[in-house]
């Protein structure tokens, strides 16, 4: 009788366009957009600043080293003469801009310290990515200067390096690839689990009371649990169809973002793509503990949803009442993105629904401890139940079902 | 068919329902009179087994209403004047779902609505989805999904409230023919000129309080020869009220009630 309920409010649910086009397709066509477009965006970005002829204007042009020049035009760089380069990069006429004392290249060659002053706008990726670009040959040029310094002191250069340092990645390939935006991942799974079940959960509960349908769904020979064990299978199949889409959404993002867009960006750009988190990888085993923990997170969200819009008035006075909870789901989900600062410990998965978000995190980051599955999973199926005796509750409640 | 018996139900402290009792016989009709407030809705969702009441007993078909509450259900069919549909369910669909959860397969269910269409004529409701439906359509579906399994008791609560004349007697035409055979019919209504047509017993409810019972003629007796129902209604309340100590306070326990309503969903709201 349970499966009757749920069949006539998932069909209810599946004849509301509006209930399609937010839980099915917006999720399916976000994500990847949120995925390859983002990543995307600063890898070109960078490939082209890379690549193409900088203009960086210049006060003092007169007094600029030859050799820093050369090393300047090696970098791709378009030095232009200025009588004014603070204004020149204020006004975004250049990105960068360097100010050159009179005397500079005198005073380099007789061994003083001269000050360069370079003029770049903080925050503006543009001036930063070109910025670095000056930067970069200003430092090739004070090597050599101090390399040429050293040798006509009679020193090898090489006393400067005492000692060298390699530095490797110790990060799993899943971890690696996961970048910063993995914790979108757990985040976009619970919001759509929310938003794909909250038309279903709103329209079998509240507008159930609005409509004056409820009434005659309970005088109908069916059992208060088999009416709360319906509504809650037809919210968590609209929850879990949202954030089976927005998994869909990711993986598809992943995989074209691999297969087609990486390729054709250089190495560099390919490098920070991936490391926006454009290139995520997850294996079988992690693809079967994302789907578990979305189908907790969903259940529990359902649950959620039913047992407080059962007692609204209205489908309106329902969407005010469950608004918070996208906040209760928000908060963990944002903290994710500081777990490695954060010291979580075990207890973690104990907590309901930041312990599957956390869990989550762990599959994209390629690091799962089987007992922390058993321990989320274990206390979300609890909290699940007591979310279930608390809807049932309501629905036994003569104030609750009759407050219209 | 259906007994009552000392009835009580309050909501905050407010008495929606004191010792009302009543049987109605299979085969006729039993009229629940009283003004918006009275207690009739009260009284009707302790016989659908909705709400519990805090002191006596019922049976509706046999069956205990606190003890046996899903065996009453599927002996019962419930019409009210507040009741909807599924807007993106058409009739036929709506009154296939319903007859699911009866238990009945789904020819059962298709003889059945042939049936119903020659008594309700169903017509374009059957497959236009009901948000669609005037308000006369969506109330003969409401009905015809009431009585989809063929229940031997029947209760309508303000069942005409809010429709035009012809879908008002198309519901009072309805419900008159339905008892025939072994079925009982409750008929809730504040407009006396519907029980004085239908009802072959009306029970008397004011504020709670059952008032008193009888055939349209003997109420009307007992109020002094009224010369109609609502004379008679009349009368028989302002009798019972100059015996009532609380009539006086009236007023003041419209407003507990009111609010009583708002609570724990006792009439008062509907026109």
């Amino acid at each position: 009788m349970a499966w009757a309920v749920a069949r006539k409010d998932v069909l209810t649910t599946l004849r509301d366009r509006r209930a399609i086009i937010s839980n099915l397709l917006i999720p399916v066509l976000l994500l990847p957009t949120i995925m390859l477009g983002l990543p995307l965006l600063l890898g070109g970005l960078f490939q082209r600043e890379q690549a193409s002829l900088t203009q960086v204007a210049v006060e003092g042009q007169a007094f600029l080293p030859d050799a820093l020049r050369s090393a300047l035009e090696a970098e791709r760089v378009e030095l232009i003469a200025v009588d004014d380069a603070l204004g020149q990069v204020r006004d975004d006429d250049v990105a960068v801009a360097l100010q050159v004392p009179e005397g500079f290249a005198e005073e380099v060659t007789a061994g003083d310290v001269p000050r360069l002053r370079l003029l770049r706008k903080t925050g503006n990726l543009e001036s930063e990515l070109a910025a670095g670009k000056v930067t970069q040959a200003i430092e090739s040029y004070r090597q050599d200067l101090v390399a040429e310094r050293l040798r006509s002191a009679g020193v090898d250069p090489a006393v400067l390096e005492p000692l060298t340092v390699e530095t490797r990645d110790a990060s799993r390939p899943q971890e690696r690839s996961s970048g910063q935006l993995s914790w979108l991942i757990p985040f976009f799974i619970a919001i759509w689990a929310l938003a794909g079940g909250q038309m279903t959960a709103l329209d079998a509960t509240a507008g159930e009371k609005e409509r004056g349908t409820l009434e005659a769904l309970l005088v109908a020979p069916v059992r208060r649990s088999e009416v709360v064990v319906g509504k809650f299978v037809a919210t968590l199949l609209s929850g879990l169809s949202a954030a089976f889409m927005a998994i869909v959404g990711v993986l598809v993002g992943g995989m074209l973002l691999r297969g087609v867009f990486l390729p054709r960006l250089g190495d560099e750009a390919r490098e920070m793509a991936a490391t926006m988190g454009g290139s995520l990888s997850i294996g079988a085993d992690g693809i079967w503990i994302l789907l578990g923990s979305a189908l907790l997170t969903a259940a529990a969200v359902a649950a959620m949803l039913i047992a407080v819009a059962m007692f609204a008035r209205s489908f309106k006075e329902a969407q005010t009442y469950v608004a918070p909870m996208t906040f209760l789901l928000i908060l963990p989900a944002m903290a994710l993105q500081f777990s490695d600062l954060l010291d979580l410990g075990s207890g973690i998965y104990l907590v309901p629904l930041v312990n599957v978000m956390v869990l989550m995190d762990d599959v994209l980051g390629g690091a799962v401890a089987g007992t922390d599955v058993l321990a989320a999973w274990g206390t979300m199926l609890a909290f699940v139940g007591v979310l279930l005796a608390f809807a049932l509750r309501s629905f036994r409640r003569e104030g609750v079902i009759f407050r219209t | 068919m259906i007994r009552a018996h000392g009835l009580r139900k309050s909501f905050a402290g407010v008495e929606a329902v004191r010792d009302v009792g009543f049987e109605v016989q299979a085969g006729t009709i039993f009229g629940l009179l009283g003004p918006n407030g009275a207690g009739k809705t009260t009284t009707l969702r302790i016989l659908a087994t909705l709400i519990a009441p805090d002191d006596g007993s019922a049976e509706v078909a046999g069956f205990d209403v606190l003890l046996q509450g899903e065996e009453v259900r599927r002996r019962i069919g419930v019409v009210n004047g507040g009741m909807g549909l599924y807007d993106r369910l058409t009739g036929r669909e709506t009154l296939h779902w319903f007859g699911g959860l009866y238990g009945m397969s789904a020819a059962a269910i298709e003889a059945r609505i042939e049936e119903l269409d020659g008594l309700l004529d169903l017509g374009d409701t059957l497959h236009r989805r009901c948000g669609d439906f005037s308000t006369g359509m969506k109330q003969k579906i409401v009905v015809a999904r009431a009585v989809v399994h063929d229940p031997p008791v029947l209760f309508f609560d303000e069942a005409t409230s809010g429709l035009d004349v012809l879908a008002r007697r198309a519901v009072l035409d309805f419900a008159r023919a339905a008892t025939g055979g072994e079925r009982a019919v409750v008929w809730s209504t504040h407009v006396m000129s519907e029980a004085e047509e239908l009802c072959d017993r009306v029970g008397v409810i004011h504020r709670g309080r059952w008032i008193g019972e009888g055939t349209v003629d003997e109420l009307k007796q007992r109020a002094g020869g009224a010369r109609d129902l609502e004379a008679a209604f009349f009368g028989l309340v302002r009798d019972a009220g100059a015996l009532d100590a609380d009539a006086r306070g009236a007023g003041a326990r419209d407003a507990r009630s009111d609010a009583a309503t708002a609570a724990g969903g006792h009439e008062g709201r509907r026109p």
